[in-house]
């Protein structure tokens, strides 16, 4: 019985494609409100739903959101996990907390990283505020704000 | 066969590149405009389905971020194509052939400005092993199509000349049109060679759109619109994979497909007053034309050679065809999409108004 070639097993073809995001309307307020230390939400006027970040338009009721205006940042742990395990482009080293947070006056969440404290003590319903960047390195982006972290002193929601 | 018509289409004005819009914010306008041209509220939509490619987007499940702008919640049922939005014009009508609801909503996001040579993209849907470690640009592989057409004495320059100048003569005052104007055929013959034997207006300009189609059956479509366009047949043809496998000269798919669409319709290609066709070069026109034997009108407002806002575009031309007849201007159209390099796949679709 004839036996079959071996069949190729690789051979190297590496695709680059490079693109331009377009953030769009909606975005671009809330990204530009982090380059100023603000936190900006917008208001359904038909579901009243405050959306943080939000978008240009409800998503439920397909109307145009209210003018910006400004939260005070701080909010409650929602829920979280700890990441313990590495992966490629982490920038972070293990083990570390990410949180979904509920700003207060915010009906969505927002996410982000919990840090300065002993991961083992975050729960949900902890209040936390956001640690904002040095002011040259504000920028149109989530990381203007470099984490949150427990407000001390401060009791559960 | 039940009868299904397209009862209301919009699309965005054409654009080379929206730098405003996220891909909800491109799509609201239009699908407000859609819903309201048909009289009716979202909540009265059976199913809706969608086309655009995550890879002209830069992003896995990019179109998900388009739902903002058909509303999710309470939960809808939807679908979506990774092509072009042609193709989920066909799966909504096969849906509501299959007597799933009454009306079905599609829409097509194209945005090719996104990613910064699309060459880079469409090298990424070839043949992995022989043709894209070649890295072919898409121009280049039409570019060989068209010179096997001239070589087998089906086309000549000076043809796809004449085709582009009609283009732009007849894109003149088409909001939806991303170049227009009067230019002659010596003035585009003398401009130099892109992929010999194209020059660069050989080839639709590549930007940025949404379109939104109404389809409704029986008498919901005769409701919600004076004139439904009906689909009468609609078919679709797929080639190899490989170009080296098939003789570019001929494009059997089409064949195909016209002749399954002409016998769901009862009437035939060469019967419509008006067809629009997925030209996204200029060379395939004549070859199109030919293989379908047209004798009405083609692109009569430039088509995609004069705007092709990627994975909108074959959408847009079911959308022209039903528009000639919403309006009264025609009583039988052909719609062609395609997909793929060198008309690789074919899509007719056949439609009649009431007389």
């Amino acid at each position: 019985m004839s036996t079959l070639p071996t069949p190729v097993e690789s051979f190297t073809s590496p695709h680059k494609v490079d693109y331009t995001f377009v953030a769009g309307t909606g975005r671009s307020t809330f990204l530009r409100g982090l380059k100023h230390r603000t936190l900006l939400a917008r208001r359904c006027g038909t579901c009243e739903r405050v959306y943080l970040p939000a978008p240009e338009f409800c998503s439920r009721c397909l109307v145009e959101l209210s003018e910006p205006f400004q939260l005070g940042g701080s909010g409650v742990v929602e829920t979280f996990c700890v990441v313990n395990f590495p992966f490629p482009g982490q920038t972070i080293d293990p083990p570390y907390l990410v949180a979904y947070i509920q700003v207060d006056g915010a009906d969505t969440t927002l996410m982000h990283l919990i840090r300065d404290v002993e991961l083992s003590e975050v729960h949900i319903g902890m209040r936390v505020e956001p640690v904002w960047c040095a002011d040259e390195d504000l920028d149109t982006s989530m990381n203007s704000i470099r984490y949150y972290r427990p407000i001390a002193g401060g009791s559960d929601a | 066969m039940r009868d299904v018509a397209v009862v209301a289409f919009a699309q965005s004005p054409g654009t080379a590149a929206d730098r405003q819009d996220d891909m909800a914010e491109i799509l609201l306008p239009v699908m407000r405009e859609a819903l309201a041209s048909a009289g009716i509220d979202r909540s009265e939509v059976d199913f809706w389905a969608s086309g655009s490619h995550d890879f002209h987007e830069g992003r896995t499940f990019a179109y998900i971020e388009s739902l903002d702008a058909v509303g999710a919640w309470p939960p809808i049922s939807e679908s979506h194509v990774e092509m072009d939005a042609a193709w989920a014009a066909y799966e909504a009508w096969s849906w509501l052939q299959l007597g799933e609801g009454e009306i079905a909503v599609v829409y097509g996001v194209g945005r090719g400005s996104l990613a910064t040579d699309l060459d880079q993209v469409t090298n990424t849907q070839l043949d992995p092993y022989f043709l894209a470690p070649l890295r072919p640009h898409q121009d280049a592989i039409a570019a060989i199509q068209a010179q096997a057409l001239i070589a087998a004495g089906a086309l000549d320059e000076k043809q796809m000349a004449e085709v582009v100048a009609r283009a732009r003569a007849g894109a003149v005052g088409n909001p939806a049109a991303q170049v227009s104007g009067e230019v002659t055929v010596d003035e585009l013959l003398a401009a130099p060679y892109l992929a010999s034997p194209l020059r660069e207006h050989d080839r639709g300009p590549i930007g940025d759109a949404a379109a939104v189609m109404v389809l409704a059956a029986g008498d919901t479509a005769r409701r919600l619109a004076q004139r439904p366009a009906w689909v009468r047949g609609a078919d679709h043809r797929m080639d190899s994979h490989y170009p080296g496998t098939r003789d570019l000269t001929r494009t059997d798919t089409v064949g195909i497909a016209a002749d399954k669409a002409a016998r769901q319709a009862g009437f035939a290609a060469r019967d419509v007053d008006i067809a629009e066709l997925h030209t996204g070069y200029s060379y395939q026109e004549p070859l199109l034309a030919g293989a379908l034997e047209l004798s009405g009108a083609i692109n009569p407002g430039g088509g995609p050679l004069v705007a092709r806002p990627t994975t909108a575009t074959g959408l847009i031309r079911i959308g022209d065809a039903a528009r000639h007849i919403l309006t009264g201007r025609a009583d039988r159209t052909l719609a062609h999409a395609t997909n793929g390099p060198a008309l690789q796949q074919n899509m007719i679709c056949l439609l009649e108004g009431d007389r």
